[in-house]
């Protein structure tokens, strides 16, 4: 509870933003651009595998097929670039429709394994259907087209990209706070309770995958017209794999640990290829086996609780110290 | 009320922002060399199939080149600011492109060069348009680079898929053997290649059965190579046009299945000496194939390859020899044009006729910035004629410079 | 026919990895992501005897995977084990980070160029209709003879009686007072030894790269969800099944080639969600 409590509180939110608003100042920009596209893909997956209980190991077949349509979109009928985005997201959506009906039909890991086969499958027509995908060669020469402004230089870019992320974390938070989310939660925590409570549960949970595909798509999106590029690096096993470390790594069922993840996994890649190291794998396979075996509420879950064991401490101190009989409810960190 | 505050406070924080991002604008001063230094910017397969054949000795290639250029112009160099730098693209094309705005940007690459990987070397010629900054490729194949997607910052070194078909499948096809099996690999550059090579051979009188793509990448191709012997009329020669692991594969798995002994011989499109030295001779014994330059064909070359070998401890492709050659000429533009002004050197470079250790008869058309030079046709000797490491080759005729390439009005490019 | 035999031998590959995944599932609830870097370790075992030291690929073909075994049981006892208790997820997550590390550190060492592994047998064999490499055949030979033995081991000996059990009643095998922990770490190694074992066999077929398991993975989870997980018939049957009608589709329409797999698991999601061979109760 004390999460939902922190993360409703306007300080957080603000150095949030504050964060969000210098990053370009900070960081190179095109990373800073990377690191907002990364942030929200993973915050979406965060809302169908924290808050749903679902480990989807396809999602870039979501974020891959956006990059494709709004470097479509953006090409053949040169829209604004929001308005490619926004397409992009819809296509999205519309894909996890007959994924994620199929796939809700299984649980746990085997819903792991499935997204992944169906996201491998994705990758496969992308390759085939070169003419329309560009095959090895991806969809090169993406323009960004905005009524007619420069929007070459990636630090401006950045701001004008912003907006839409942030519409997209608003949407996964309101997704996660709404009636709507509780019903997820429940089914999480106890899918026979929810049936037996008469909710459809494997329509909720396809609602929540196509919800979170929608997301996930807004960012393939303009990830895509970030980098005036789509390649079939965006609908690759390993761009599904990327995003899970992030989630993992920043804390499963957090909203702030993904995109606290996905700041820290592309800052870290970027910095080690600029330093020559070739081994970007090694090190990201190494931080997931040990988040996963000794960190497992992730970067932003650990520090959580850690605050919360303190906050339950002094509280435990200061009632010892009043007296015995005053007794204030504990805070306890939930998942 | 609180949010309303909040909204006000985020408004203002980017505004600043903006404003101030505004007063930075781009630095630069209006020297004749910008941030006083040339950078070569390399940019290639450092850790995947290709880095054998480019990878890091390119690197240590295009160094060369600027050791010799600085011996050569002393006190007179335009600069003796050179630096080199290098970045690795794994052959994927999205990673060619956000390393190459790097290169540009980040680290003020005035060009960058070698570039394996067609769909890599798209990317990165995208990016030097829109960055108006060379890009020099040496080891990527397609003919589109000098083609529809042309610019005028890009330049072509080494060769394409028309010079091998030109070469191979020509000659090929008038020793005899006029009835074609192609198998390709599913992307750009095996799309290309059979389309050069159909032409090319159908130009010489052969014909090609048929043509089957292969999935990329793959590792079983025992299904092609079955079919092979069943077609009608039975093929006389397998092209394949497979690069890296794929080629590899195939070579393994023909031999495996007999197929030249039942009178179906093999024809590989593209091959770099690395491929026949991590099959082994035996493997590729008798293949011919068109080669850009073979380090042991004459006395310079010689001298030059032991020079590489020295510092790499081994022996050069043609890949290494080209990203010399370009880093060279490069570097001589700039001195010819007086500065590293980007639209001075592509003027400088612009139809200008060279001989190097790489080049003979070279020369940068204007048209399509294709650079023509002569080029071979090469049979891989056998195991008993190989004298000492990395004799593989034999050159069996010299296709000249005006020859070798698309003649430039049959480009379709436009600046 | 050479078609259909060729879809048997690489449908050989796809059951044995099935096999050892099924086996290792059975036994532990987990899905080994880093099963395909196993079968990637195994092949580059063989090619490392090879050139390191010489040792022939018969000698390889028996070492290489006892000492996968090996590797597989620490991993379990190391690293598998301490997240027995948690949801499965967890360890996936932890075997995928395990694919990963070792993929990278072997890309690290040697590259992604394939390593060239020539083949032991080099002769064909004739079938009177048509000749076939003979390290074909008997890659197909050896291969269903495993499937065999690990197939009759586990249905008609006391270690079998008690895996299957374990496999399919967790809970009730643990009443029954079986140490069920016991047989856990060497089961994995088994598991971890097929995939070392399959990768063997691949060496002098395949090209020996580091990445040769990773794609691979993707195909044998389908075919695991098509067979069923919990079935270890099921994972056999079904490998063979896919390869056979891989190879064909490669022949008759190509462009289904790759995609055919997922397509079938498609169909098989929507007939039975539990697989082919699965019961119903093995998910919920």
């Amino acid at each position: 509870m004390i999460l939902s409590r922190l993360a409703g509180r306007p300080v957080l939110l603000a150095a949030g933003l504050i964060t969000v608003l210098a990053l370009p100042w900070l960081i190179y920009p095109p990373v800073a651009m990377d690191v907002l596209c990364w942030a929200l893909f993973a915050v979406a997956l965060d809302v169908l595998l924290g808050f749903t209980g679902l480990l989807s190991f396809g999602h870039a077949a979501f974020w891959g097929t956006a990059a494709y349509a709004a470097g479509l979109l953006a090409i053949h009928y040169s829209l604004p670039f929001p308005l490619a985005v926004l397409g992009a997201a819809l296509a999205a959506a519309v894909l996890a429709v007959p994924i994620g009906f199929l796939s809700v039909r299984r649980t746990g890991i085997y819903f792991a394994m499935v997204t992944l086969a169906f996201a491998q499958m994705v990758y496969f027509l992308a390759n085939q259907w070169s003419g329309l995908t560009g095959g090895e060669n991806g969809l090169q020469g993406i323009p960004r087209e905005l009524f007619g402004l420069d929007l070459s230089d990636p630090f401006f870019f950045y701001y004008y990209g912003l907006p839409l992320v942030l519409v997209g974390l608003w949407a996964a938070w309101r997704i996660v706070r709404s009636p709507f989310g509780r019903v997820l939660t429940a089914i999480r925590d106890n899918p026979a309770r929810a049936r037996a409570l008469g909710y459809p549960v494997d329509r909720y949970k396809l609602l929540a995958f196509v919800l979170s595909a929608g997301l996930s798509g807004l960012a393939g999106g303009l990830y895509a017209i970030s980098h005036g590029f789509a390649s079939l690096q965006e609908v690759n096993w390993t761009t599904s794999g990327k995003v899970v470390i992030m989630v993992v790594l920043g804390g499963i069922g957090t909203l702030w640990g993904p995109g606290l993840g996905s700041l820290i996994m592309v800052q870290l890649n970027d910095f080690l290829s600029t330093a020559g190291f070739d081994g970007i794998d090694l090190v990201t396979g190494g931080v997931l086996i040990l988040i996963v075996l000794l960190f497992r509420r992730g970067m932003w879950g650990t520090v959580v609780d850690l605050l919360a064991r303190r906050a339950a401490r002094r509280a435990e101190a200061r009632a010892k110290a009043k007296a015995p009989a005053a007794e204030e409810p504990v805070p306890s960190g939930s998942a | 009320m609180r949010r309303r505050v909040l909204t006000a406070v985020a408004i203002a924080a980017a505004l600043t922002t903006t404003v101030a991002a505004c007063g930075g604008g781009p630095g630069g001063g209006g020297g004749k060399i910008t941030d006083d230094k040339i950078v070569l910017g390399v940019l290639n397969d450092q850790s995947g199939v290709y880095s054998e054949l480019s990878g890091k000795n390119s690197v240590t290639a295009v160094e060369m080149a600027v050791e010799d250029f600085k011996a050569k112009y002393g006190d007179d160099a335009i600069t003796k600011n050179i630096e080199v730098v290098t970045a690795d693209h794994q052959n994927k094309p999205d990673v060619a492109n956000t390393k190459a705005q790097e290169l540009y940007d980040r680290q003020k690459a005035d060009v960058i060069l070698d570039v394996p990987t067609s769909s890599a070397a798209l990317a990165v010629a995208g990016q030097a348009a829109a960055k108006k900054k060379l890009h020099i490729n040496v080891t990527a194949a397609t003919t589109e680079l000098t083609g529809a997607k042309c610019n005028k910052y890009t330049f072509h070194w080494a060769y394409d898929t028309y010079m091998l078909a030109n070469g191979t499948g020509t000659s090929v096809t008038e020793a005899g053997a006029k009835d074609w099996y192609i198998v390709y690999p599913d992307y750009a550059f095996g799309q290309d290649m059979q389309k050069s090579f159909t032409e090319a051979i159908q130009k010489t009188g052969g014909q090609v059965i048929t043509a089957d793509p292969t999935p990329f990448p793959n590792d079983d191709f025992s299904t092609f190579l079955l079919k092979a012997p069943t077609l009608s009329p039975t093929p006389s020669v397998i092209g394949t046009m497979h690069a890296g692991g794929d080629l590899v594969n195939l070579v393994k798995q023909y031999n495996e299945f007999g197929l030249r002994e039942k009178g179906v011989d093999l024809s590989v499109g593209l091959m770099f000496i690395t491929d026949i030295h991590s099959l082994g001779v035996e493997a590729f014994a008798g293949t011919t194939f068109t080669d850009a330059w073979y380090w042991n064909a004459d006395a310079d070359n010689r001298a030059w390859a032991d020079r590489f070998q020295a510092k790499t401890g081994t022996r050069p492709s043609f890949a290494h020899a080209g990203n010399y050659s370009a880093a060279l000429q490069y570097l001589e533009a700039a001195q010819r044009a007086g500065t590293d002004n980007a639209d001075d050197v592509v003027k400088a470079l612009e139809g200008f006729a060279f001989n190097d250790v790489f080049a003979a008869n070279g020369q940068v058309r204007a048209e399509d910035h294709r650079m023509i030079h002569d080029s071979y046709l090469a049979k891989v000797k056998s195991p008993d004629q190989v004298t000492e490491d990395w004799d593989y080759e034999e050159i069996v005729e010299t296709i000249p410079a005006a020859e070798a390439f698309r003649p430039a009005a049959e480009s379709g490019c436009q600046f | 026919m050479q078609h259909i035999f060729n879809g048997l031998v690489s449908g050989s590959f796809l059951a044995m990895l099935a096999l050892g995944l099924a086996v290792i599932f059975g036994m532990l609830g987990v899905v080994n992501f880093a099963h395909g870097a196993f079968y990637m370790l195994g092949a580059f075992g063989a090619y490392l005897l090879l050139t390191e030291w010489g040792v022939n690929y018969w000698v390889a073909l028996a070492a290489v995977p006892v000492a996968l075994g090996l590797f597989g049981a620490l991993v379990e006892r190391v690293l598998i084990r301490r997240l027995s208790a948690l949801d499965p997820l967890y360890n996936f997550l932890l075997t995928f980070g395990l694919a990963l590390l070792l993929q990278d550190l072997v890309r690290r060492e040697y590259g992604v160029q394939s390593q060239p592994y020539t083949s032991p047998l080099t002769a064909t064999v004739d079938f009177g209709l048509f000749t076939y490499p003979a390290y074909q055949v008997m890659v197909l030979g050896i291969s269903l003879v495993v499937c065999l033995a690990v197939w009759l081991v586990l249905s008609k000996t006391r270690l079998g009686v008690i895996v299957r059990a374990a496999t399919e009643r967790p809970e009730l095998t643990r009443a029954l007072g079986i140490d069920v922990g016991r047989y856990v770490a060497p089961m994995f190694g088994f598991g971890v030894a097929l995939a070392g074992f399959a990768g063997v066999l691949a060496a002098p077929m395949r090209a020996v790269n580091p990445l040769m398991g990773g794609d691979l993975i993707i195909t044998v989870f389908a075919v695991v969800v098509i067979g069923g997980l919990g079935s270890i018939f099921g994972s056999v049957t079904a490998g063979f099944a896919i390869g056979l009608i891989t190879a064909l589709a490669n022949l008759y329409v190509p462009t289904l080639s790759q995609t055919i797999v997922f397509i079938l698991m498609a169909a098989v999601l929507l007939w039975r969600p539990a697989g082919l061979f699965g019961r119903e109760e093995a998910f919920t």
